[in-house]
């Protein structure tokens, strides 16, 4: 089933936490609200939850509007950041409960909570309390819970943020296929970007209480709207340099107190003696040999190695700084004297004012 | 043994020593009553004093539970000729045992409706009752027990245990407020909009998952409640004057009008007045606490 | 489609703080409304047609009886010695109990036994071992010779403020053993480490790392006794009914026995109202150091 928001608004008091929020969710996709803390994107999800009221605008699942629906009557299913397990039940009432509110025969209920357990895995822990679980399984009972209803949307509100770093991956991994073999809406709230670009078939970048884009992983990583997710989405985060395009012979150039450097025609988008800020990723950077020759040059300030990859860190001048990264075999050391290349095709640039991409 | 070790024995030792001191000069009133209580009356005046008596006896236990009148001699003018405070004992125990249990339950039933109310929908004053009912924790019992009284004159309740019922429901209902409401605050709200995603109703909601997970709030507050009532002399002592409907503190004080005061009954009467809030004590210390923690003190 | 027997959140809201504004309003906000108005009346509880509004004449007369300037000041001192003794032995304890000794449960719970004991036990134990001819107290201090006449405890005023501090002083020290208890589980084990790296000695330690965790929740404690030590009734009226005399009147003894004894109602209540003003300056302090609402107002 899709869910539709038309021109959602929230308001806690005086402050508007969400502003015209329009999103469709087609049905069967994993859709991510990606955003920092406090952009809204939790509120917005209790409010497809039906936990927190509406202030304008209407919410669709499917033509039907359900703002004023009880979260119960949305056959919903939510997993908690928390997990939010009712401490005093076993596992199995934990799971049951659901179609134990809903009047499910016990036969049936059994069947449901045995199956959902087996996929989980934690057939052996039925008859534990949550106190005695630890995090990774507490999360499973949770995922558990929402599974065993087989509801026509899942809501998952920042569920892998309490697992350690290595929980965290193969959850990840798993939360994906439980995905594919359900096929039920998943709406997921994180605030990392690993995951929801790993996760997701569409992002909703979040800040503000306004969507600063909505696409597919590849779309936001490497066609970002605006300023903040250009440096939000990516890791190490995009360097930005700012300057003003100016255009001579024809030739249009981006030219900032450090260095110079010569677009690709019609990359500016008639962005002519604009202030704009170039943004370009790490990675789409390179250690060119003989600094003389380079457009852009500065000294090595410092040199961390990530395993595989190397990020230098090139200081230009007046504490203005590049990140490059590059293949850890590369020979810089700290001090060098090195030049730094830039592909045309690989640059962002935005309007300095108002933060949007300038496209051709 | 490494000088390190020699310390560390002496240090253990030494904490031992004090503890053990300051723990008999605590329970040494305790521990002293429950001898007087167990000797025959020859023996509590001896001299000198002995703290293990030679003779163990139940008399007076006896003489309690079962009525008899023993030596007592009455010289006061409530007690009509013939009868002793001693013979009312088990009805004042029991006439306790209704007015703690029946206020405590009310208490708890409203503080505990309430402190949900107060935690989970918004309203207006809903943050202001908490401390509004702080306040009237904090407020004397001897400032409202006439007023109060008046009241009951006006409702036809005086000399009754349901005006004693209500009158403890005044005093402990401000505290059993506070607690709960700082313990329905500490409950996530999470575990509720689960179970409303389940499908649950609210009043479901608040029967099947918080009530369970507050049940060491509402033991905590129960506690404190009980013991409140149990303990309180000033308004059964206004409140009532028949013999028949008398509290135990407020009968047991009366074992002092007589001329002549039975000290080995008296004490036993202590004994048995204590006992039952020690069984709460020791059954749920670990409440007792936590309630200390989340009522008395922040943080 | 929604089943009918669902009550709304607002419906469920109101219902469950209706019983609790019913409560407060009838046997709570009313009788201390009732008890100011009592207070610029005269009243007498046996003639209640006659009362008649006399303005400020209440006041005026207990601020003219020396009597209520004498419990004041007895009250005062009671207090504040109470204060002192539990909080110093309060935080002794306290510190005794917080380490890893074998038993130590059993101890922590001996030594807060005390607090569930009836005042009423606890008075007539205390009149029963400090009694002077027969008391086990006068016979251990005449064995052990370090008084030659007996101790005439709970007759001549200063033993009988005395005994109503010791009383006092026992009875609460759990209060003060539970609070600090707790705080000190809280405090970080790193502190004591980087002390002890840092070179400090025990002393140094208690001084700056456990005394500075303990101030916060010592204030509140200090400030929370002293309002209900200063407004306490029963473990003075109980022990010695404000005598020998009124030398160990405070003000909640005054204002039971103008109510009862003299039915002067009206005069009791102005005294409550001078204890309710106090009460409430109390309080303000109380709410400023524990930072009460000030977490509600960040949320």
């Amino acid at each position: 089933m899709d869910v539709k928001l038309e021109r959602i608004n929230k308001n806690f008091g005086a402050v508007q936490v969400l502003k015209d929020i329009d999103l469709v969710f087609p049905s069967r996709k994993f859709v991510t609200l990606l955003g920092p803390s406090g952009c809204g994107k939790t509120t917005l999800l209790r409010m497809i939850a039906g936990l927190e009221p509406v202030t304008a605008g209407a919410i669709r699942f499917g033509d039907r509007v359900i703002n004023e629906l009880a979260p119960r009557d949305r056959n919903i299913a939510m997993v908690f950041q928390s997990y939010a397990l009712y401490p005093q039940m076993t596992v199995r009432r934990n799971l049951g409960y659901g179609l134990r509110v809903r009047k499910t025969p016990q036969a049936e209920m059994d069947a449901a909570v045995e199956r959902v357990a087996g996929i989980l895995e934690i057939s052996h822990l039925l008859d534990r309390k949550p106190g005695q679980l630890s995090g990774g399984q507490r999360q499973r009972v949770a995922l558990g819970r929402a599974m065993v209803r087989q509801p026509d949307i899942f809501l998952m509100d920042e569920p892998l943020s309490n697992l350690d770093a290595k929980l965290r991956v193969t959850m990840r991994a798993e939360l994906r296929r439980f995905h594919l073999d359900l096929g039920a809406t998943t709406i997921y709230v994180t605030h990392d970007q690993l995951e929801a670009m790993t996760m997701s078939d569409m992002i909703a970048v979040m800040h503000g209480g306004i969507v600063q884009q909505f696409g597919s992983p590849g779309d936001v990583y490497s066609r970002p709207a605006n300023l903040f997710v250009a440096g939000f989405i990516g890791s190490p985060p995009m360097n930005f340099v700012t300057g003003a395009v100016a255009a001579s012979n024809g030739q249009a150039a981006f030219k900032s107190p450090d260095f110079t450097l010569e677009l690709a025609n019609g990359s500016a988008g008639g962005a002519q003696a604009r202030e704009v800020v170039l943004g370009v990723r790490p990675q789409d950077l390179t250690l060119v040999q003989n600094p003389e020759t380079a457009p852009v040059r500065g000294r090595v300030w410092v040199v961390e190695l990530l395993g595989s990859e190397k990020l230098v860190e090139v200081m230009l001048g007046d504490r203005r700084r590049l990140t490059v990264q590059v293949r850890a075999e590369t020979p810089v050391s700290v001090d060098d004297e090195v030049g730094v290349g830039f592909d045309p095709q690989r640059i962002h640039l935005f309007d300095a004012k108002s933060g949007i991409a300038l496209r051709s | 043994m490494t000088r390190n070790e020699f310390w560390g024995h002496t240090r253990r030792l030494v904490s031992y020593a004090v503890l053990c001191a300051v723990t008999f000069l605590v329970c040494f009133p305790l521990v002293w009553a429950v001898s007087t209580s167990l000797k025959p009356k020859s023996e509590i005046f001896s001299t000198p004093p002995t703290l293990v008596p030679h003779t163990v006896t139940l008399e007076n236990y006896k003489a309690l539970i079962t009525g008899r009148p023993q030596y007592f001699q009455s010289g006061d003018q409530q007690v009509t000729s013939g009868t002793t405070p001693a013979q009312f004992f088990m009805r004042w125990f029991v006439n306790s045992m209704i007015v703690t249990l029946g206020s405590t339950l009310i208490s708890i039933v409203i503080s505990t409706l309430a402190a949900y109310s107060l935690t989970r929908f918004r309203y207006w004053g809903r943050t202001v009752v908490p401390y509004f009912s702080l306040l009237g924790y904090m407020v004397p019992s001897i400032i409202f027990v006439f007023p109060l009284f008046l009241v009951m004159v006006q409702l036809d309740l005086t000399d009754s245990l349901l005006s004693l019922v209500l009158g403890y429901v005044c005093i402990t209902l401000p505290f059993c407020m506070w607690l709960m409401w700082a313990f329905m605050r500490s409950i996530p709200i999470e575990i509720e909009e689960a179970a409303l995603i389940d499908g649950a109703s609210r009043l479901q909601v608040f029967w099947q998952v918080v009530l369970p997970t507050a049940l060491p709030g509402i033991i905590a507050a129960a506690i404190f409640s009980m013991i409140v009532s149990w303990n309180d002399y000033l308004f059964g002592r206004v409140f009532l004057n028949s013999l028949d409907n008398l509290t135990l503190t407020v009968g047991v004080m009366l074992f002092f009008e007589g001329t002549h005061v039975d000290w080995g009954l008296l004490m036993a009467a202590s004994v048995l007045m204590t006992v039952p809030m020690a069984i709460l004590f020791m059954a749920l210390q670990r409440h007792l606490v936590a309630g200390f923690g989340a009522g008395a003190v922040k943080g | 489609m929604r089943p009918s027997y669902t009550l709304s959140d607002r419906t469920v809201g109101l219902l469950f703080i209706a019983p609790f504004v019913t409560a407060a309003l009838f046997f709570m906000i009313y009788p201390v409304a009732e008890a100011i108005r009592m207070a610029f009346y005269s009243y007498n509880p046996l003639r209640p047609e006659l009362s008649t509004f006399v303005g400020l004449a209440n006041f005026e007369y207990i601020f003219r009886d020396p009597l209520f300037w004498d419990s004041f000041w007895q009250a005062t001192v009671w207090t504040f010695l109470s204060i002192v003794f539990q909080t110093v032995f309060g935080v002794g304890i306290a510190m005794l109990l917080h380490q890893a000794l074998a038993g130590m449960a059993i101890f922590r719970g001996l030594l807060l036994f005390p607090y569930i004991v009836p005042t009423v036990v606890i008075a007539l134990i205390w009149r029963w071992i400090f009694n002077p001819e027969i008391g086990v107290v006068n016979h251990a201090l005449q064995g052990a010779g370090l008084i030659n006449e007996p101790i005439y405890w709970l007759s001549t005023p200063s033993m009988a403020m005395a005994s109503t501090i010791m009383l006092n002083v026992w009875k609460y020290m759990p209060f003060v053993v539970i609070c600090v208890l707790a705080r000190l589980q809280t405090v970080p084990l790193e502190l004591y480490d980087a002390a002890k790296v840092d070179g400090a000695g025990i002393v140094r330690r208690f001084l700056d790392v456990t005394l500075p965790q303990l101030k916060e929740v010592l204030i509140v404690v200090i400030v929370f006794r002293t309002i209900w030590t200063f407004n306490k009734f029963e473990e003075i009226y109980l022990l010695t009914k404000g005598g020998p005399g009124t030398s160990t009147f405070n003000l909640a003894v005054y204002s039971f026995e103008q109510s009862i004894a003299n039915l002067r109602l009206g005069v009791g209540a102005a005294t409550g109202v001078v204890m309710m003003v106090m009460l409430s300056l109390g309080s303000i302090i109380y709410l400023r150091v524990s930072g009460f609402g000030e977490d509600e107002r960040a949320s």
